[in-house]
This record gives structure tokens, sequence and C-alpha cells, in this order.
């Protein structure tokens, strides 16, 4: 099937809850879009411009409806004073930690919640903002759950023995990420203007891979709804909701964190693949607009077939969500992916992912 | 009854001997076993000054230290690795109970007789270069150090030689190697035929959450295990089987 809107109008009509002329497709592309533009991973995450128009460029190649981002999973360390490392060395896929600025409790007391406009990442986030703002796309900012950070800050082992050993330090640590967030919110929606902005939420260190759904109401949820309300209240029309992993567990949290902020703005949901569409369609789907979760690692050993299989069952699945779906992937999609398996999923949204 | 006359007729006092003889073994297998529980519960809860209490107990009352570990410790550890793939622990409550466990083997450990336990397999174990993934691995350590290996941990993002080079100079007669994504587990081949090059008496074994069977043969490793207590289950029985 030909396309017959541009990405801008397809993905418009999702968030406005009506149908496009077929399903808007995100991949949940970064390490690959540097990848096919033969640039070294580390400059995607350092360089605001070619950050910006690296994931253009693959956009345009494919055809797919995602606009430029920037986020990462150790988010938090840097911006809280750590050190942290850029993949620029063959295998490296993201950023990583390479000194958590916390090791004691006392560490916890005296640090200090970082100025919004300078802290770590946030100068090359701003940049790729900039450059959003510039070609009328979405703002993306990263106000992610705060256990994740509050694991790059303080190591993740750590952290999470002190959920249970000291859990008033681990208090300490998500209030503090919690007003940085919120800071971080007000300093991009000053900027452009909140109806510009879409905030990134979520994380790893919350699945139940992990923690169990106790620790995720008593460490997680609060925050969150904390967050969440706060940046609804500055006006943010969208939040891109990543339960990155297995969290469903922590499913009946995210719904009541729906309902008593009222349903107020759009969710795009993008769980994991442990959680069917199906599950999601039933919590969200009178209000909320689903991604798929096409399993990530697959689109580096399976093949061309077998990925347009995978879409056509997703789309299958995820088309019957009464407020929008958007074909996706359930994590970032593996750099090191065929470029063929790419072309698979715009492949299988053409084909089978049509409104009549 | 039988009992009662013993102690009546003076004659038969050597029984009685041998009664009260008796009794102390019983006493003292009961109080051995007692405290075995008591390690592996305490293992089991994370209650790390209990683990301290109980492993003091045992070397009290004469239990052999790596008896100790293994009865104890270690059967403590299996419960709790069962409990997290049954989903009712999680990692948190693990760490917790992984210190507990330090905590006792630092009290064993000094006591241990190589007559009893024989020389300790040396695993040499890692998450591959470009992988900072290591919670699974550290798991993978734990379970390893309570079935009395001693284990060579070179932490996370690993350079490929660096196995190569630990494997040589170690000895080892186990590599692990850990990885949670698919741009990080194609170093996994290269070490491993690196290592059997280099090293033709270490097995390999790999492992972490996004590997699979076939994975692991396709990359040419000897063992692979879903978790961390299959792991030493697979280690063991490598290491008797060979390769
Ligand atoms: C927690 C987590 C993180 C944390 C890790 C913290 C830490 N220090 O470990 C942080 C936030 C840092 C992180 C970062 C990233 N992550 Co991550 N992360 C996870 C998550 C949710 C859980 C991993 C975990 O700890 N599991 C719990 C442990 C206990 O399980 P396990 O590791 O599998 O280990 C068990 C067994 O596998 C086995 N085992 C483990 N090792 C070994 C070794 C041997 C020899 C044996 C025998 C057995 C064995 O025993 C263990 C105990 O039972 C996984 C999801 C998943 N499905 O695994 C994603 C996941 C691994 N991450 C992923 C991604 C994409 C990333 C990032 C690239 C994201 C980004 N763009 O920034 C970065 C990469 C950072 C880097 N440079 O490496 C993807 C990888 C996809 C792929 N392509 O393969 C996953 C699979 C999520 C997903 N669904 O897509 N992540």
């Amino acid at each position: 099937m030909q396309d017959r809107m541009s990405s801008t109008e397809r993905m418009g009509a999702v968030l406005m809850g009506q149908k496009p002329d077929r399903v808007p497709v995100n991949p949940f592309i970064l390490g690959f879009a540097a990848k096919i533009c033969n640039l070294p991973l580390g400059d995607l995450y350092t360089d605001p411009k070619k950050c910006f128009r690296t994931q253009l460029l693959c956009a345009e190649m494919y055809g797919y409806d995602a606009t430029p981002m920037y986020a990462y999973a150790s988010y938090g360390a840097w911006e809280f004073g750590g050190e942290i490392g850029m993949p620029y060395e063959e295998g490296q896929s993201a950023p990583y930690v390479i000194k958590h600025p916390v090791e004691t409790p006392e560490d916890v007391d005296k640090l200090e919640v970082p100025d919004p406009k300078t802290a770590g990442s946030i100068p090359v986030s701003m940049g790729v903002g900039k450059l959003c703002y510039e070609h009328g796309m979405p703002v993306v900012f990263q106000s992610g759950e705060v256990l994740s950070p509050a694991a790059m800050i303080a190591e993740p082992s750590r952290l999470l023995s002190w959920m249970i050993r000291k859990p008033e330090v681990v208090h300490k640590l998500n209030k503090k990420i919690a007003e940085y967030f919120v800071a971080v919110a007000e300093y991009f929606t000053s900027t452009f203007g909140a109806d510009k902005c879409m905030s990134f939420a979520g994380g790893p260190v919350e699945s139940n891979k992990l923690i169990n759904a106790n620790q995720f109401a008593e460490f997680v949820y609060p925050y969150m709804k904390e967050i969440h309300s706060k940046v609804l209240g500055m006006g943010v029309p969208i939040i891109l909701e990543h339960p990155c992993s297995d969290q469903n567990k922590n499913l009946p949290y995210y719904q009541k964190l729906r309902e008593e902020l009222g349903w107020k703005g759009k969710y795009i949901w993008v769980f994991g693949p442990e959680t069917p569409l199906e599950r999601q369609i039933e919590i969200f789907g009178k209000h909320d607009v689903l991604m798929g979760n096409v399993d990530p690692p697959s689109f580096q050993f399976k093949d061309f077939d077998e990925i347009v299989a995978l879409c056509k069952d997703n789309i299958e699945r995820g088309i019957k969500n009464p407020s929008g779906y958007i074909l996706g992937v359930g994590c970032e999609l593996p750099p090191l992916a065929p470029p063929i398996n790419v072309y698979a999923i715009m492949k299988a949204a053409r084909e089978y992912g049509s409104y009549k | 009854m039988v009992i009662r006359e013993l102690f009546c007729y003076p004659k038969h006092l050597c029984n009685a001997l041998v009664y009260v003889i008796l009794r102390r073994i019983k006493k003292w297998f009961l109080e051995k076993s007692d405290i075995l529980k008591g390690l592996a519960d305490a293992t089991i809860a994370g209650d790390t000054e209990k683990a301290v209490e109980w492993a003091k107990k045992a070397l009290e009352a004469g239990i052999d230290a790596y008896e100790a570990i293994m009865d104890g410790c270690s059967v403590g550890m299996n419960v709790v690795s069962e409990k997290y793939e049954k989903g009712e622990m999680y990692v948190p409550e693990i760490l917790c109970s992984a210190e507990a466990m330090y905590a006792a083997l630092e009290v064993l450990r000094p006591h241990l007789k190589t007559a009893t336990m024989g020389v300790p397999k040396k695993v040499v174990l890692g998450v591959v270069r470009g992988d900072i993934h290591d919670i699974g691995k550290n798991l993978v350590k734990l379970m390893f150090d309570a079935a009395g290996f001693k284990v060579i941990d070179l932490g996370k993002d690993v350079p490929n030689e660096k196995f190569v080079e630990a494997a040589v100079k170690e000895g080892a007669d186990l590599v692990g190697l850990s990885a949670l994504m698919t741009t990080s587990m194609v170093n996994m081949p290269i070490v491993i035929n690196e290592l059997k090059k280099k090293s033709n008496k270490a097995v390999t074994m790999v492992g972490g959450g996004t590997l699979s069977p076939e994975l692991a043969e396709n990359y040419g490793a000897d063992g692979y295990a879903k978790d961390a207590a299959e792991a030493v289950k697979v280690a063991k029985a490598l290491l008797t089987g060979g390769k």
C-alpha cells in the first residue's frame, strides 16, 4: 500500500483519536541510526546536531514516523556529579556509568539537586530539543521514574540492598531525583512552551526481574505520581511511558496512576514484549495510545520473514486498541540489527496495518 | 523401661555409659542439624547477625567448616535461588541473603581444611565487553561461592583478552561469560575460540537474560544455564564429566 499521509499527519491523527492511513511506526531506534549513518555511536550521545540528523535521515530512509529524541538508560549518574562513559569502543551500545556519585548514605545527604540547565547530558538533550523545535517536531525531555536514576547514582546492587537495609536513604535520594525531574520539566517547558513538549519516562530497574510490586508501590509509585502530575500540570500534553522489560506485576500501579490523575493528558505506553497487548488494551484502551512491543533481540537474530510475521502479529493485536496504536519495538532496537529487518517493520505496517 | 533398669543394676554400668555416649551423640547430631538449619535460615532471611552467630556456633560445636558452608549456607542459597525463579523473592532480598552468607563465610573460611574439601575448582567469571548488566553475573558468583568454588570475578565490560589471560594465569577449570545484550553477546564466540587455542583445560559456560541454549551451542560453549542455581549444577556436571 502507498502511504497517503505524511508522518506528522499520521502521528497527529493517532494522537487525536482519529484513524490514519496506516498504523504509524516508531521502531525505538537510537544507536541503529548511528550505525546506518556510519557515525561513531558516542557522537550520537554527545553531539546534538549529529544526534538529530542521523535519526532524521534514518527515519526518512525507511519512512518510519518517529521524530528524533535523546535518552539513555544509564541516566542520572552524570547529572548528579558522577562520571559517564560514551560508547566509542567496539561492542558498546549506549552510555555507561564510570563513577557513581553516591557510595555511602552520607553521600546522599550531601548530594545536591543539580541545576537542570547544566547537569550532565542536559545541554545535549536541550540541543536536540532546539533542533526538533525548529523543525516543528515535539521536544522530548527525559523525566523518567526515579528508581532507575537512583540505581545509576548509587550503583544498582547497593541501591537495591538499601531498599531493605536503609529504606529511608532510598527515599531521601528519590526525593532529590523527583525534585530534579520537575526542574528539568520546568526548564524545557519554559524554553519551548509546554504544548511543544513530550516527556519520556520509565526505566529498567523498575522491572519485576529486579523488584516486586510492593517495592514498586513503596519506592516508585509516590514519586512517579508526583512527577507526572506536575508535568501534566505544566501543560505537557503527552507522556511517552516505557515500563522496560517485564513489569506485569506493576500494572495495577500504572492503572492506579492514570486513574488517580483522572486520565489527564495522553499517554503513549511502550511496555516490554512480556506484557500482552490485550492486557494493555483492557487497562488503557479507553484513553491511551499503545505502542507495539515486538521483542527487541529478535531484530538482530531473526530473518526478514520472521520479523514481518512478528510485526504482523503485533499489528493484528494492537490495532484493536480503541484509542490508537503505533507499531513499535519493546525497547531500543539493537544497533547491530541487519538493516533489512527495519525495512521488515515498514513492510508489515504497509501490508497489514492499513485502516479501511 | 529398659533404660531405667540399666541404672538400677551397677553391673550394667558399662551399658549405662554407652547410653550416655549415645545420647551425647544424638544431642550432637540434633545440635548439628539445628545449627546447619540455623545457618540456612539466617541466609534465606538475609539476617547477617544471626548468620555470623550460627557460623560461630558451628565451629564451637566442632562442625567441619566445609560441611557448615555446604549443608548450611549453600542449602540456604539454593532455597533463595529457587524462590527467585518462582517470583517469591526478588533481587533486593537476594542481596541481603548474599550479605548474610558472605558474613558467615568470613567466619568459616579460615577453618577450611583442604583434606575434607579437596582443592576448590577455579571459575573465572565476567560480563563480556560492551555490557554493563552485572546483576545476574553477581548472582551467579554468589551461587558458585556458596557451592565452594573459588571465583575470580573480572567484573563487567571485560575486554575479550582479559578472560583468556585470567583463565591461563589462574589455571581456571571453568570460564563463565555473561551477556544481556545482543550487541555484546557477539563477543562470546570470540572469547571461547581464543580460550580453546590458549587453554585446553577450562570448560566454558555462557548465560544471561537474552541468551538461549541454541545460541550457546552456536557460540561453541560447553555449557549454558538459564539461572544461577542451574549454573552450579551444569558446572559440576561439566567438571566431573569433562568437556
Ligand atoms: C536492569 C537492566 C539495566 C540496568 C543494568 C544495571 C546493572 N548494573 O546490571 C541499566 C539501566 C544500566 C541498563 C542499561 C541498558 N540496557 Co538494560 N536491562 C535491564 C533489565 C531490565 C534487567 C537485567 C537484570 O538485571 N536482570 C536480573 C538478573 C538477575 O537476571 P539475568 O541478568 O538474566 O541473570 C540470570 C540468568 O540469566 C543467569 N546468568 C546471568 N549471567 C550468567 C552467566 C553464566 C555463565 C551463566 C551460566 C548464567 C548466567 O543467572 C542469573 C540469575 O538467575 C533487562 C531486561 C531483561 N530481560 O533482562 C534490560 C536489557 C538487558 N537492557 C537492554 C538495553 C537495550 C539496555 C541499554 C542499551 C539501553 C540504552 N539505550 O541505554 C543500556 C545498555 C547499557 C550498557 N552500556 O551496557 C535490553 C537489551 C536488548 C538487546 N538488544 O539485547 C534488555 C533486554 C531490555 C529489553 N527488553 O530490550 N539495563
